[in-house]
């Protein structure tokens, strides 16, 4: 793969999960916080209170790291950081179907509706695989490179 | 010159911050993005309505009382046009059993009987409204209406029937409702049966609008 392949890759993996998580955390951030945090619980890891103070702060961390994604400022760090609640939700996705819980709604897009959690889970994975791209090549067109190359013309 | 580009960095990030915050709060406040729906049973009119109502309501508030009989002759006339979305906002620190009475008419929802039990409620507002023990009206209206009993009584006390309300309420909130009765016509709001019944004048000309 050649130099400009792999740019034009973590470019389209940058932008599609810049644009999944603004539209994840905007669809939480205008519903009722305790929708979510009802998801939450259903998933049965973490005390009622945190999963409403969860639910206050995951959908506007969800939003920015979107917004830093798409306009490439600090890449690697919020590709990375995007990847560590992947991982998380994987992880609670995957405790869930071990256990057999009853999750109706994922909460991943709201709580209204939702997939199963094996369908999020394989979402997931590959979103897991565009934060990798996105992590790895995702310089191209961003305030990052931009701030460079104003850098070095200085 | 590393702490220039630092700082220049975080500049941007804080604006990018600034402006998704501003951009998601307006949002927010002008209900641009998705509605709740509300349960089946308390969701009126056809699902491709071109007008649609989200109202909020407290069944011991007697402006709401007027206005549901309004809302009653809006759904008649405008039959085909209009969906109803019935959010409950029971307004507790002034009406001690208004919570009570939209859990009591969400379990006769369940049973097919919303509508029926929401009018015994609304007409008999006084006798339950201000009363200093649970009412006993509840289990009353749910008896006149042949409701199964022992699935009422069930149902008012689980916890999904009370969730339900407290997210209409937490929705209620988030809208910026502080009275009811509030309405959400296409987006507009109305407060009272007033600004609803203004608001209705001007459906002839919306469909109009929308049809073209």
């Amino acid at each position: 793969m050649n130099e400009k392949t792999k740019d034009m890759l973590g470019l389209a993996a940058r932008l599609i999960l810049g644009g999944v998580f603004i539209y994840a955390g905007f669809l939480k951030t205008v519903a009722p916080a305790e929708e979510f945090a009802y998801a939450i619980e259903a998933y049965r890891v973490v005390p009622q209170g945190f999963a409403l103070l969860s639910a206050l702060t995951v959908p506007w961390l969800e939003i920015y790291l979107g917004v830093f994604l798409i306009a490439g400022l600090f890449g690697r760090l919020s590709a990375g950081l995007a990847g560590a609640l992947l991982a998380g939700f994987a992880g609670l996705l995957l405790q869930a179907l071990l256990r057999h819980l009853p999750i109706t709604s994922c909460g991943c897009f709201g709580a209204s509706k939702g997939n199963s959690p094996g369908y999020e889970l394989f979402q997931n994975l590959l979103l897991l695989g565009l934060a990798a791209l996105a992590f790895k090549y995702g310089k191209r067109i961003s305030l990052d490179a931009l701030l460079e190359s104003h850098e070095k013309h200085e | 010159m590393k702490v220039r580009k630092i700082l220049r960095k975080l500049l941007m990030a804080a604006m990018l911050v600034f402006l998704s915050t501003l951009g998601t709060l307006l949002c927010r406040q002008f209900s641009i993005g998705p509605q709740r729906p509300s349960p089946a049973f308390r969701t009126f009119g056809p699902a491709n309505a071109r007008i649609r109502i989200y109202e909020f309501t407290d069944f011991a508030c007697p402006a709401c009382r007027t206005a549901n009989a309004h809302m009653k002759d809006l759904l008649r006339v405008y039959k085909d046009s209009v969906r109803l979305n019935f959010k409950h906002y029971p307004l507790s620190t002034v009406h001690p059993w208004s919570f009570d009475a939209a859990a009591s008419a969400d379990c006769a929802g369940r049973q097919g009987k919303f509508t029926e039990y929401a009018d015994l409620l609304f007409e008999n507002q006084q006798n339950w409204a201000f009363a200093k023990e649970q009412p006993k009206e509840f289990l009353e209206y749910a008896k006149k209406l042949k409701l199964d009993l022992s699935a009422f009584e069930k149902c008012a006390d689980e916890e999904t029937t009370l969730r339900q309300i407290k997210l209409d309420i937490a929705e209620g909130d988030i809208k910026g409702v502080n009275s009811t009765p509030t309405f959400f016509v296409n987006g507009k709001r109305a407060v009272g049966a007033g600004q609803l019944l203004d608001l209705a004048k001007r459906f002839d000309n919306l469909l109009k609008e929308l049809k073209n």
